[in-house]
């Protein structure tokens, strides 16, 4: 009992970083339609630079989260609006191959720059834990979890009640009404990706601190934000939460009892099963036509 | 071409021929390249079936290359006994047979998706392929499988496969040519313009769908089948590779998606710039893919035949507008 | 008379609150030309999108010939003998004229067929043939409802849903496009048609049946129905 009480735990906790890391695809695929397949080497690129300036400023990982979120913001701004935006415009397949083929070249630049090892953001909070009657949980875990909800409420939020928010759900649900009311759609489009790449990069400083990371993992997060979105529905913060949730909570169940070889097995059997019972995701529609 | 069936055969026989008389004038390196350039455009070939003409992009046909393989040689490793000029045959059936198993399984619920997450729900099938393999300890992913040689006395190992090959290739590119040029292939196509019409206009899209997806399956597979045999030695990573995944739809999107010679123009081409330009600098393979798309996205969205198309059309257009 | 060709019995469709079909039974002969009438949100295009298989009705059923066709497939009913021409044109953009209507020749109603002569049959009923090797793509607006009917016809269909296939089109076009739905029944087909167009109505249709607010309320020959003051109450009466 208590062991699945602590597996399930666990699972929460990872489902809470899964939900962050999913977040800005979710966004991106919502608003903008496309499959933005370099989304897993942003992640990537979150966890590195806070490697990068927590070393060099001497502060705590979390604590550099402004500085990459604003550094992400900047460049996802640019790589959608100067790049993306042409693929769209250009074929149906272009954008999904372009975002693939810019995912390529910063993987190899990232193993030039960082070498294929695996690498470690360490907390000097890193061995103490709390204990909730039988459940141990580790500090750093519970302070990425904490910060995983916080920022998740936070992008909610701003979808929610501010003016950039409602500029950008205008635009997802009726891009042409919104174009005739004078929105700059490619502004917004360019805004909307530099969100989604900000809260990526947060999410890679989380998984940073908790999980050792290489080039390598960029297909992983990728596939995973994926299928968080699958599961939970696009483009919101709250069916993202609910799709890592659910994620979370069936890898750590199936590592403790089927086998911790077997991730992605019963990741895709999930989703086959979910596909078969409600195609359009728990919340909302997944599934609206993608082409 | 399609109004003259004969022609068109014979034509792509005889280029068959010349292809296989250029191992005796070629250096032996280029007949590796060769080897890969026709196994590679049979692949893409094999995968435009449905990708190409029903507009299901797959990126996930590895897994059928890896499930042809894998089958193929454990089950001759039970028949090592067999006369060698059998093994091969026994492989082929039973890789394909494998193929036609695991496609026909989840087409049901993954034709259920369209565009981009049809595409990716593939990558999941084969890394869930991948992994089954490599940690389910009977099946030797990770151990390793080894394959008898099957080249016959006299001939030179590079030479065989790359016959070997080029025979599939045939085969492979005249059955997806009958497909398209048939009633089964102009459903296909309609299903690529517009799913819900093509079925009101009275096109049994999920029957089709499947069978070619199944019939794409199992071409890849047969062909993942040789490969294994040319490898000698395969692992789990050896035949389940994501680069193969994302060259099959390259090899469309530059040769010119949708079309029959697209796939075998673009395989061509990207086999002989990665394998002979680049072949110095593998540290930026990964880079120059990268940037190989980026730019094929950015220059070329319909790949050299859409280029040379729309190219055609203009001469068209401009050759008509003086004369009305 | 003869039994008829399509038959909608006690036919309701809701959508969580909204009841968009209520209760709607009519019988369709064959060789006629009948028309649906009614305002904006009326649930004619519902109708179709019931009888085509596109949805699936709340209650009640649609049979084709005798045939109880509820339930089935787009694509089965269509091998019997149904097709729809929509109003937004969905032509397969990549292909020539040509090969758009032979898509409709190949498939279709089941049986044995030959393409080449339909084709050319059904381009020239809609009065396309001049256009048969253009891109889908180059067509104008009437042109392109021109296609969708040649397409339809194509597959041999005994009964022709057309939903408006005048909406948008300047009066020549439209009397252009009403001759190539009499030459459509004149070849045997009957036909059901949505139309928002009145004149036009009036002119080409054996019967008009006017749906309102998802229920019929009135069923007869235009003279009839156009002297109904239901009819004008609920449609006629209110400018466009």
């Amino acid at each position: 009992m208590n062991l699945i009480a602590q597996t399930v735990a666990d699972g929460l906790v990872l489902g809470g970083i899964y939900a962050l890391a999913a977040v800005g695809f979710s966004l991106i695929f919502g608003v903008l339609h496309v499959i933005n397949l370099s989304h897993g080497i942003i992640v990537l690129m979150g966890a590195y630079l806070a490697l990068i300036f927590s070393e060099t400023l001497h502060i705590d990982p979390l604590l550099t989260m402004p500085l990459v979120m604003a550094s992400l913001f900047a460049v996802g701004y640019v790589y959608q609006r100067f790049l993306i935006q042409y693929a769209v415009d250009s074929s149906a397949f272009g954008s999904i191959l372009l975002t693939f083929g810019v995912a390529l070249m910063l993987h190899n630049i990232m193993i030039w720059v960082f070498s294929p090892d695996m690498k470690n953001i360490t907390p000097t909070y890193a061995f103490t834990s709390i204990k909730l009657g039988p459940i141990v949980l580790d500090a750093v875990r519970v302070s990425c979890l904490v910060a995983s909800l916080v920022l998740l409420s936070c992008l909610a939020g701003l979808l929610k009640f501010s003016p950039l928010g409602r500029v950008i759900r205008a635009t997802a649900q009726q891009t042409l009404a919104a174009r005739l009311c004078g929105v700059n759609v490619r502004h917004v489009y360019a805004l909307t990706f530099a969100v989604s790449a900000a809260f990526a990069g947060a999410a890679g400083i989380v998984i940073g601190i908790i999980l050792p990371f290489s080039p390598a993992d960029e297909a992983t997060w990728t596939l995973n934000a994926f299928v968080v979105v699958v599961l939970g529905g696009v483009g919101s913060p709250a069916g993202a939460l609910i799709g890592g949730l659910l994620l979370g909570v069936v890898s750590t169940l199936t590592a403790q009892y089927i086998g911790p070889s077997f991730p992605n097995v019963t990741m895709f059997l999930l989703l086959v099963l979910l596909l078969l019972v409600r195609p359009q995701g728990l919340l909302g529609n997944a599934f609206a036509p993608s082409r | 071409m399609s109004q003259r069936p004969a022609l068109f055969v014979a034509i792509i026989l005889a280029a068959a021929v010349v292809l296989a008389a250029l191992p005796l004038v070629l250096p032996p390196f280029y007949v590796r390249v060769g080897q890969l350039m026709i196994y590679s455009a049979g692949l893409a070939v094999a995968w435009t079936i449905l990708g190409g003409f029903a507009g299901y992009a797959s990126f996930g046909n590895a897994a059928f290359i890896g499930v042809g393989a894998f089958t193929a040689g454990l089950v001759e490793e039970r028949f090592a006994s067999l006369p060698t000029p059998l093994l091969l045959p026994l492989g082929l059936v039973v890789g394909g047979f494998a193929c036609a198993v695991l496609s026909a399984a989840v087409a049901y619920p993954i034709l259920r998706l369209r565009g981009t997450f049809f595409a990716i729900a593939m990558l999941g099938v084969c890394h869930v392929c991948a992994e089954l393999n490599n940690n389910l300890d009977v099946l030797q992913g990770s151990l390793g499988l080894n394959f008898p040689s099957i080249t016959p006395a006299g001939w030179d190992p590079a030479t065989f496969f790359y016959e070997l090959y080029l025979v599939a290739g045939v085969i492979v590119f005249l059955i997806a040519w009958q497909i398209q040029r048939s009633r089964f292939g102009a459903g296909l196509l309609s299903i690529r313009e517009d799913e819900d019409t093509a079925r009101m206009l009275g096109v049994p899209t999920e029957r089709y769908k499947r069978i070619a997806f199944v019939v794409s399956a199992v071409l890849t597979g047969l062909l993942g089948v040789i490969y294994a045999h040319s490898l000698g030695y395969i692992t789990t990573d050896s035949v389940y590779r994501d680069d193969t995944n994302l060259n099959l739809i390259v090899y469309s999107l530059l040769g010119g998606l949708g079309t029959l010679f697209g796939p075998v123009i673009g395989a061509f081409m990207l086999v002989f710039i990665t394998q002979v330009v680049l072949a110095r600098l593998l540290d930026f393979h990964l880079f120059a893919t990268g940037l190989l798309l980026v730019v094929l996205v950015l220059a070329a969205p319909g790949g050299v035949l859409g280029f040379v198309k729309s190219w055609r059309l203009k001469r068209r257009y401009a050759a008509r507008v003086p004369a009305e | 008379m003869s039994a008829p060709i399509l038959r909608v019995e006690a036919l309701s469709k809701r959508f969580r609150g909204l009841l968009a079909i209520s209760d709607v039974s009519f019988a369709v002969e064959p060789g006629s030309i009948t028309s649906v009438i009614g305002p904006n949100g009326a649930g004619k295009s519902t109708l179709f999108n019931l009888v085509t298989g596109y949805l699936a009705p709340t209650a009640g059923t649609v049979s084709f010939k005798e045939r109880t066709i509820t339930g089935l497939a787009t694509n089965r009913i269509a091998e019997l003998g149904v097709s729809r021409a929509f109003q937004i044109a969905r032509p397969f953009r990549d292909l020539s004229v040509a090969e758009n209507v032979r898509i409709g020749a190949l498939f279709g109603k089941a049986g044995a067929r030959d393409v080449a002569a339909t084709t050319r049959e059904a381009l020239a009923l809609a009065g396309m043939t001049h256009l048969a090797d253009e891109p889908a793509s180059v067509l104008t607006v009437g042109q392109l409802r021109h296609l969708e009917v040649a397409r339809a016809i194509a597959t041999r269909a005994d009964l022709l849903l057309a939903d408006e296939p005048c909406a948008g089109l300047n009066p020549t076009e439209t009397a252009a496009m009403i001759d190539v739905l009499r030459r459509i029944r004149a070849s045997g087909v009957t036909v059901v048609l949505v139309e928002h167009d009145m004149p036009s109505v009036m002119e080409v249709s054996d019967r008009v049946l006017v749906l309102d607010a998802g229920r019929l309320i009135a069923d007869g020959a235009p003279a009839e129905v156009s002297k109904n003051p239901q009819v004008i109450a609920a449609y006629l009466g209110t400018p466009d």
